[in-house]
């Protein structure tokens, strides 16, 4: 799910430098919908993340782990920017603040979720000299999680190709009226 | 007390995946020496972790897809609405 959700929102700061070097609403609806999928998928990690918490450490969330509290944190860094979209009546100006809004949020991103994690004591997999996911876990099982990956990826490119011709046609729609 | 208990029931729960997977999966080789992360995970039931987590995600794309759907179904209806009202304008 963090691989996807990675992915995704790699893919909306990609558009969203592509609509500040070139203003194009499409390219704008393009972000948009890249952080809306991005954001479905962190939460799918956050909650079943949650749950592999409970089995592993015996508690659904802990403050003290700061893997999990910067995750949180960065998916409500993508909240925010579905927030300050709704809050601009006029469209241009309405992407370009949320282009510039998404560039820093992506940036933020791999702070948040790998360098502040590895410089703080945790328990989490891959954190402060913990086994990392690939020391961890058998060949077999790599064998069954990089497909499934790949697998999800796909899936998030159909569902982000889906939402996006809805938005292109509502998008073409509010504007003939 | 509450160790005692939580200890019990590790151990009587069936472990069908450690015993399936015990020649294949390298870290169950020497689980007495390994961490005590893995020996705790191997001593619970962890298909139902699996179940648990497979589902939940399954569920949440699930869920989005509706969701969409019925934002497509709205925008259809209300293409057809003004569809109707143009051609009766025309007539």
């Amino acid at each position: 799910m963090w691989f996807t959700m990675s992915v995704l929102f790699l893919i909306g700061l990609v558009y969203s430098i592509k609509y500040l070097n070139n203003p194009d609403p499409y390219t704008d609806l393009k972000a948009l919908t890249a952080n809306q999928v991005g954001v479905v998928f962190g939460f799918c990690g956050l909650v079943t993340g949650s749950m592999w918490a409970r089995f592993t450490w015996g508690t659904w969330w802990t403050f003290s782990e700061p893997k999990m509290n910067l995750a949180a944190l960065a998916l409500t860094i993508y909240v925010a920017y579905f927030i300050l979209r709704s809050a601009f009546d006029d469209p241009e100006k309405r992407a370009k603040l949320s282009a510039v809004y998404n560039i820093f949020a992506a940036c933020t991103m791999p702070f948040l979720l790998y360098i502040i994690p590895r410089q703080l004591p945790s328990l989490h997999p891959g954190a402060s000299g913990n086994p990392a996911f690939s020391q961890i876990t058998s060949p077999s099982l790599r064998l069954i999680f990089y497909p499934a990956v790949i697998g999800f990826i796909g899936l998030a490119f159909w569902i982000m190709d889906i939402v996006l011709r809805y938005k292109k046609l509502q998008y073409e729609w509010e504007k003939d009226r | 007390m509450i160790t005692n208990i939580i200890q019990q029931d590790t151990s009587t729960v069936v472990d069908t995946l450690t015993k399936a997977y015990e020649s294949k999966w390298h870290a169950a080789n020497n689980l007495s020496s390994s961490s005590t992360i893995i020996q705790d995970m191997a001593s619970h039931n962890l298909i139902f972790i699996v179940l648990g987590v497979t589902l939940i995600i399954w569920f949440i794309l699930l869920f989005f897809i509706i969701r969409l759907d019925k934002k497509v179904g709205t925008l259809e209806r209300e293409f057809e609405h003004e569809q109707s009202i143009t051609e009766t304008g025309d007539s």
